[in-house]
């Protein structure tokens, strides 16, 4: 009725402008969801193959055995039990440090200096892990001449450190003012605020960061091969001696021309990747339940 | 919201780790099969047979566990040795990680580990890097050889002489129907194919042998090119261990590269025969490699550090060998640990030598294994011989 009143421009009238312009729409449309399409073939191949060629490696002597000589016979469990003792004990070192840096910055740094300590932190994150295992090296390795574990836990600590900082403080930026004015309203303590509303409240989220931190770590390879070495030994709980892991079982058996040794990285490749998605869909499953809470 | 997404980061990270793993293995492994390696020589316990036994010292009854690190090449090999003298001795255990011989050269530079491994001698410089007034020792456990794989269809048997290997990978020979190859290939129809060149991107012993050769037998390769642990390569793509360049053979119709000889028996990769110096063209083996190895043996030189050996005398002679070491300090600080190692390599060099040429290495000429177990005698912990 207004539109006669109303001059409607050439360009907008032209029929097939409007054509060109539906046709624009869809093609690009096409073209994002090939490019997400695109972006997910890989997620899904590297599933469907560790999957395929890890499930057939899998057997008991995997579990139970030590490496051999050529893989005939041997297995991975000096990596399993490896990975599990130096992520454990990284994660012991990185939690108390992550969380309480991620506190400070959160709760009680300035603006300035929160500003900084969190650009250091990402700096962190982006900085490649092979440099985290040579730096361990220098003041771990070298002063005792030998290579341990203890140093692996710390370069995988180094490298947790980081993530688990941000994600407390972005969860901790979550948390409504309003129950930390309340609490203060109330005349509880600063230090009780943050622990027993702030912390309290943004814990589910803090221990999702936590876990994105132990799958990280428990994926490592670089920040290892420098300090904890590997090892075709099995070692339980002596951390002054070298130690295996996963991904340096995967690292040194998928380079073999050994048909074995192949099977046995797929194995593990397997067996970590099993550990990887557990953890990630404990995460999801709790940031889910955080979310309808 | 921020979790999830930093959860979806991480996990395609990972993800993308994970399939760089994967595709290594794909490209190591030929076959998929579920077939184990095929039977091995296992060395027994038993003395040395036939001939005159030699009287090898035994490691001491305490737990003692041994560290090493070093070259990827003989890993195999020295597993199996573990294996199977941690079968007679089960208080002795020895620890050995891959890492590669410019590690194994560092490490035990740096006294990190009690033993290390190289494929090439050290150089006099690694030598003048040694803590002061230490001394390594080379004590030589086995040869390989360095192939040329290649990956033609419908063609079974190569045959390539020097200029050829040394036309290729300088890139002047750009096409495998060039009549410089089919001189050596009578009878053979050679594709119109372009030549794919894949060699190390990483610095490896394989690759000093290797260009050893080329600069020996082409002056236009030792003038353009030279030789060492790591070139600047006129041609072709790099990749990253012999896995990563049997892979890019493998993948690549009309590709060629080098790898041990070990490698490319295991992988079930062909390999071309070379020209020898007697004019033969022989496939590279074991039995190549320990001509190869007799022939040169008289000039041994008195440290042990034998550069790769090319082109020497013999009709089987295969052209491009090289000893595998294993790096021991002279004067051991710990006695019970140098007893137990000086034990297990004397072992190593005799009943030891057995398991080699199942797993595609030559076993020490006899010259030269006395040479090793000379050198072994020297080893001294506090002043005094580990076996006098």
């Amino acid at each position: 009725m207004t539109a006669a009143a109303v001059p409607i421009p050439d360009h907008l009238r032209r029929a097939s402008g409007r054509e060109r312009r539906a046709v624009v729409d869809r093609s690009m449309r096409i073209v994002t969801l090939a490019c997400t399409v695109i972006a997910i073939i890989p997620l899904v191949a590297l599933l469907a193959f560790v999957t395929i060629n890890g499930v057939a490696a899998l057997n008991v002597d995997l579990i139970t055995k030590p490496p051999r000589a050529l893989g005939i016979g041997g297995g991975a469990v000096t990596a399993i039990t490896g990975s599990i003792q130096m992520v454990a004990l990284a994660t012991l070192i990185a939690v108390p440090v992550g969380l309480s840096a991620g506190v400070y910055v959160s709760e009680l740094a300035g603006h300035r200096t929160a500003g900084v300590i969190r650009f250091a932190a990402d700096v962190l994150v982006g900085i490649p892990s092979i440099l985290v295992g040579v730096f361990v090296f220098t003041f771990l390795v070298l002063p005792f001449k030998q290579y341990n574990a203890f140093a692996g836990s710390v370069a995988l600590a180094v490298i947790m450190v980081p993530v688990i900082m941000r994600t407390t403080e972005e969860i901790l930026k979550l948390v409504p003012g309003d129950l930390r004015e309340a609490s203060l309203a109330l005349g509880i303590r600063r230090w009780r605020t943050v622990l027993s509303v702030a912390v309290r409240v943004g814990w589910p989220g803090i221990l999702t960061g936590i876990m994105l931190a132990v799958a990280r770590a428990a994926g490592e390879t670089a920040p290892l091969i420098m300090t904890a070495l590997g090892s075709r030994l099995l070692n339980i709980g002596d951390f002054g001696r070298p130690m295996d892991a996963l991904p340096l079982f995967i690292y040194q058996n998928a380079r073999q021309p050994y048909p074995a040794l192949n099977e046995q990285a797929w194995g593990a490749a397997f067996l970590l990747l099993l550990a990887v998605l557990v953890i990630n869909i404990l995460v999801r499953a709790r940031s889910l339940r955080g979310t309808s809470r | 919201m921020s979790i999830s997404r930093t959860s979806r980061v991480t996990g395609l990270s990972l993800a993308a780790a994970l399939l760089a793993a994967a595709c290594s293995t794909g490209g190591a492994t030929t076959a998929p099969s579920a077939a184990p390696a095929g039977p091995i020589d296992s060395p027994t316990g038993s003395p040395a047979s036939g001939g005159a036994a030699i009287a090898v010292p035994t490691p001491p009854s305490a737990a003692i566990t041994l560290q090493g690190a070093g070259a990827t090449f003989p890993a195999p090999l020295y597993q199996s040795w573990f294996d199977a003298y941690g079968g007679l001795y089960p208080n002795l255990k020895i620890d050995y990680q891959a890492v590669g011989s410019g590690a194994g050269i560092k490490a035990i530079t740096q006294q990190t580990v009690d033993f290390g491994a190289s494929d090439a001698p050290m150089k006099d410089a690694d030598i003048a890097a040694l803590p002061s007034g230490t001394t390594v020792l080379h004590i030589p456990t086995a040869l390989g050889a360095v192939v040329v794989i290649y990956n033609l269809a419908g063609v079974a048997t190569l045959n390539l002489d020097a200029q050829n290997v040394a036309d290729i990978f300088l890139g002047t020979i750009t096409n495998w129907n060039d009549p410089k190859i089919a001189a050596n290939n009578p009878g053979v129809t050679l594709p119109d194919k372009p030549v794919l060149v894949v060699h190390r991107s990483d610095g490896s012993g394989t690759t000093n042998a290797f260009t050893s050769y080329l600069s020996a037998v082409s002056t236009d390769w030792s003038t353009k090119v030279g030789k060492g642990t790591d070139v600047k390569w006129p041609t072709g793509i790099g990749a990253k261990g012999n896995d990563g360049v049997a892979g890019g053979v493998q993948q690549n119709d009309g590709a060629v590269g080098y790898v041990e000889l070990n490698y490319a028996t295991q992988a079930k990769i062909p390999a071309a025969n070379l020209k020898n110096a007697d004019g033969a063209f022989v496939a590279a083996s074991t039995a190549g490699v320990t001509a190869a190895a007799n022939a040169a043996a008289a000039s041994f030189p008195a440290d042990n550090r034998q550069a790769p050996i090319i082109n020497g005398p013999g009709a089987d002679t295969y052209p491009i060998a090289s000893y595998t070491y294993l790096l021991v300090f002279q004067d051991q600080k710990d006695a019970a640990k140098a007893q137990a190692l000086v034990a297990f390599i004397a072992w190593a060099l005799t009943d030891g030598q057995a398991a080699e040429e199942g797993l595609g290495y030559a076993p020490l000429p006899a010259a030269v294994q006395q040479k090793a177990l000379a050198t072994l005698h020297t080893v001294t912990t506090g002043g005094s011989p580990v076996w006098p």
